[in-house]
C-alpha cells in the first residue's frame, strides 16, 4: 500500500521558520478559527445573524497521485490562512477504527494523511498524527493493518496513541448530553488545530460518518472503553455534537476517494467516488458530503444539533468552492432498516 | 530468546511502567511487568510492583488506570491477579497486606456489574448476561470480563456465581466460526470479524471450561492460523497466552516472539510491550489457568507445549 505513496509536489509555497517546541496550553472551544486568524473573516461571513461557511470539493482524485496540491488549494479556497499556521501545533486525526489490510476502504488512506501533513508542514506547523482506534486495543495492529505505520515512518511523522496518553479535562462545550466534560488526550489538549481526516462512509446506526463522527476517535479508550460505550450510553448524536463543540479548533479534510456504502462503518462495501471535501466548518462539510451520498443531512440527529453551532448545514448558507455537489450526487446504499430509510433524499438503493 | 534475560533485567530495575516512555506509571503495564517478573522467578522485583499497586488501591478496594487517575476502575482485576500471584512466598508482612488488598479488591470487583440491556433483535449476543464493563454504568464487554474471570479464578473463586455467568457471557460472545470481536458478535444481521487480542484474552479466561458450542476449539484454530512473525506485540502476546492456557501452542511461538521482540526493541522503548512478551514467553502456565488440551484441540494441532 505504501509503495504507491506519491512524492509531495514541490509547487506548494513554504512558510519560513521552525515550529516551536510542543508545549501545554489551555483549550479553546471550537468554531473560533476566524478569531484565531486561521480563516479569513470574509469566508465565514455573517448575514442576518447566521454564519455562512465554505466547502471545497475536488473530483477525479486518486491515491496514486499527489494530493498535496489539491489539499493546499482546497484549504486556501476555503479561506485558510497559511501564515497563521507558522509555529502552530496541528494534530491530524484519521479514521483507523478497525483496520484490515484487505479492506482499505474502511480507513483513511495513508496518502491523504501524508499529503495533508505535508501541506501544514510547509506552512510551518508542527504536525502530528493521532488516533484512538475505537475497536482495537492493539494500536500497533491498527497502524500496520491500515498501512499508516509505514507511511508515517517514510514521512518522518510522529504518531500519538490517543488511547493511552495522559489526559486533561475539558468541560462539555455542547451540553446536548448529560456528560459534564471530556477526558482529552494530551496531544489533543495541546493542539492548536485538530484536522479531522475521515473516510466517507455510511453508518448503520446514525446514517453517515464523516468529519464530526470521526472525532469520536479523539477520546481515549482507557477512559471510555473499547468500544467507547460511555458515549453510546450518553447518546451517540448528543455526544458527537458535544465532542465537536469541546475540541480545539477543527478543520475537515474528507477522504471520499474510495468510500464505504451499505453496512458501514465496518462491514460495508467499496464505493468509489474520487472526491476530496475540505472546509473549516465541520458541520457544513458533513452536510455537503451527506447530500452527495443521497442522504438528507437535516434528518440526521447529530447534524441537527450541530446546525449553525458548528457551521450551517442548510445548503443556502454554504458557499461551494471547486466542484458543485449536485452533479456529483451518487446515492450510497444504506441498510434496509426503519431507522435509516427516512434519511434518503429519494427512495434510493437499500441493502440487507 | 536472547532478548528475554535483558528485558527481564530491564523490568526488574524499574518495574513501574507507563503505557509509553515518559508517562506516569499505570496499572495495566505495571501489572504485566509484575506477572512476568513473578513468573520468571524474580519475586523481589515483582513485589515492588505489587506494593505500588497496593498504594494505588482506593478505600473502596478498586484500582484506577494510572497514578492520580482512580477512574475508571477496570484495572482492579489486573491488580488482583498480581497480588494473588505474588502472595505465595512473599515475606510475612507483605503477605498479610496482600491478603487484605485482595479481600478489598474482590469486594469491589464482585459488586461491579455491567449494565444489562433489554433484548434487542439488532444484536446477536445475549444482552441480559451480566459481567464486567470497561466503565461502570455501561454494558459488559469481553476484555474486562476476561480479566475479571482470571482474577477470580486466581483468587480461588472459580465457582462463584459471578464467575460462572461471566464464563457463559464469554462463550456467548465468541463468534460462530471462532474468535472474538471487541465484544459484539452479530449486529443488524451481520456477523462481525474476529480480532486476535480479545480472542486470546477470552481463551485465557476460558481455560478448563466446558463448551458444547465448539466455539473455543474454533477460536484456538483461528489463532493458530492467524499468527505469524509479523503479528504485532499485544495481539501476539495475548494470543500466545490464550493458546498456552489450553496447551495448544503450535511450537512456532518462540520464533514469533523473537521477531516481535526485535521489532519492539528497534521501534521504541515501549516497556509495556516488552513486559507482555516476557509474560507470553512463559508459555504453559503464565496466568495460572492452563489446562490439558481438549481432545478436539489436540487432534487439530498434533502439538502442544
Amino acid at each position: 500500500m505504501t509503495s504507491s505513496l506519491p512524492s509531495p509536489s514541490s509547487d506548494v509555497p513554504k512558510s519560513p521558520g521552525r515550529p516551536p517546541l510542543w508545549r501545554r496550553r489551555s483549550l479553546i472551544v471550537g468554531g473560533a478559527l476566524v478569531a484565531a486568524g486561521f480563516v479569513a473573516g470574509r469566508m465565514l461571513t455573517t448575514r442576518l445573524g447566521r454564519n455562512r461557511a465554505p466547502v471545497f470539493i475536488a473530483r477525479n482524485q486518486r491515491y496514486d497521485s499527489s494530493l498535496v496540491r489539491t489539499i493546499h488549494d482546497g484549504l486556501i479556497a476555503t479561506g485558510i490562512q497559511p501564515a497563521s499556521f507558522q509555529g502552530k501545533r496541528v494534530l491530524l486525526k484519521p479514521n483507523l477504527v478497525e483496520p484490515n489490510r484487505d479492506i482499505p476502504h474502511l480507513t483513511t488512506h495513508p496518502v491523504v494523511i501524508v499529503s495533508a501533513a505535508e501541506v501544514f508542514r510547509r506552512w510551518g506547523a508542527d504536525v502530528r498524527v493521532g488516533e484512538a482506534p475505537g475497536h482495537v486495543r492493539d494500536t500497533e495492529l491498527a497502524l500496520v493493518e491500515s498501512g499508516v505505520q509505514d507511511a508515517l515512518a517514510a514521512a518522518d511523522l510522529e504518531f500519538c496513541d490517543l488511547n493511552y496518553e495522559e489526559t486533561g479535562w475539558k468541560d462539555n462545550g455542547g451540553r446536548a448530553s448529560k456528560l459534564k466534560g471530556f477526558h482529552l488526550p494530551r496531544s489533543i489538549v495541546e493542539a492548536d488545530v485538530v484536522v479531522s481526516l475521515p473516510k466517507l462512509k455510511t453508518h448503520h446506526w446514525v446514517g453517515a460518518t464523516v468529519a464530526m463522527k470521526n472525532l469520536y476517535g479523539t477520546l481515549p479508550g482507557i477512559k471510555y472503553g473499547w468500544p467507547k460505550n460511555v458515549l453510546h450510553h450518553a447518546g451517540i448524536p448528543q455526544t458527537v455534537y458535544d465532542i465537536n463543540a469541546s475540541l480545539p479548533k477543527t478543520i475537515a479534510i474528507v477522504d471520499a476517494i474510495d468510500c464505504m456504502e451499505g453496512d458501514g462503518p465496518i462491514m460495508g462495501s467499496l464505493k468509489p467516488m474520487g472526491l476530496l471535501l475540505i472546509g473549516p466548518a465541520v458541520a457544513s462539510v458533513d452536510a455537503t458530503a451527506c447530500r452527495i451520498m443521497g442522504i438528507v443531512p437535516e434528518r440526521i440527529p447529530y447534524m441537527q444539533l450541530a446546525a449553525d453551532n458548528l457551521g450551517p448545514i442548510d445548503d443556502a448558507w454554504i458557499d461551494q468552492c471547486g466542484e458543485s455537489w449536485r452533479p456529483l450526487v451518487n446515492p450510497f446504499q444504506i441498510l434496509d432498516r426503519p431507522h435509516l430509510r427516512p434519511l434518503q433524499a429519494q427512495a434510493g438503493p437499500l441493502t440487507s | 530468546m536472547d532478548w528475554l534475560s535483558d528485558s527481564l533485567d530491564n523490568l526488574a530495575r524499574s518495574p513501574l511502567l507507563g503505557y509509553a516512555a515518559r508517562q506516569r506509571p499505570a496499572t495495566e503495564p505495571t501489572a504485566m511487568a509484575a506477572l512476568a517478573l513473578s513468573g520468571h522467578q524474580r519475586p523481589e522485583a515483582a513485589l515492588v510492583a505489587a506494593r505500588w499497586l497496593m498504594s494505588q488501591q482506593a478505600p473502596d478496594g478498586s484500582v484506577g488506570i494510572r497514578e492520580g487517575e482512580p477512574e475508571p476502575r477496570w484495572p482492579t482485576s489486573l491488580a488482583l491477579l498480581v497480588w494473588s500471584r505474588c502472595r505465595d512466598g512473599a515475606p510475612a508482612d507483605d503477605s498479610e497486606r496482600l491478603a487484605t488488598a485482595i479481600e478489598r479488591g474482590l469486594k469491589w470487583l464482585l459488586e461491579c456489574k455491567g449494565h444489562a440491556l433489554a433484548k434487542d433483535a439488532n444484536l446477536g449476543h445475549d444482552t441480559s448476561l451480566v459481567a464486567w464493563p470497561w466503565v461502570e454504568g455501561t454494558h459488559s464487554w469481553i476484555e474486562p470480563t476476561a480479566l475479571s474471570v482470571l482474577a477470580l479464578k486466581a483468587s480461588g473463586h472459580a465457582s462463584h456465581s459471578r464467575t460462572r455467568e461471566a464464563v457463559r457471557l464469554l462463550i456467548d460472545r465468541l463468534l460462530p466460526d471462532g474468535g472474538a470481536n471487541y465484544g459484539n458478535t452479530v449486529v443488524l444481521g451481520q456477523v462481525l470479524r474476529p480480532h486476535l487480542l480479545p480472542t486470546g484474552l477470552a481463551l485465557c479466561a476460558l481455560a478448563g471450561e466446558d463448551d458444547s458450542s465448539g466455539r473455543i476449539a474454533k477460536s484456538l484454530r483461528l489463532l493458530r492460523d492467524s499468527l505469524s512473525e509479523r503479528t504485532p506485540v499485544l495481539s501476539l502476546a495475548w494470543s500466545v497466552l490464550g493458546l498456552a492456557a489450553h496447551r495448544a501452542l503450535p511450537g512456532e511461538e518462540d520464533r514469533w516472539l523473537d521477531a516481535a521482540a526485535r521489532r519492539a526493541t528497534r521501534d521504541d522503548e515501549n516497556r509495556w510491550r516488552m513486559a507482555l512478551l516476557c509474560l507470553a514467553a512463559l508459555g504453559g502456565n503464565a496466568l495460572g489457568t492452563a489446562v490439558a488440551a481438549t481432545p478436539l484441540d489436540r487432534a487439530a494441532t498434533g502439538g502442544s507445549k
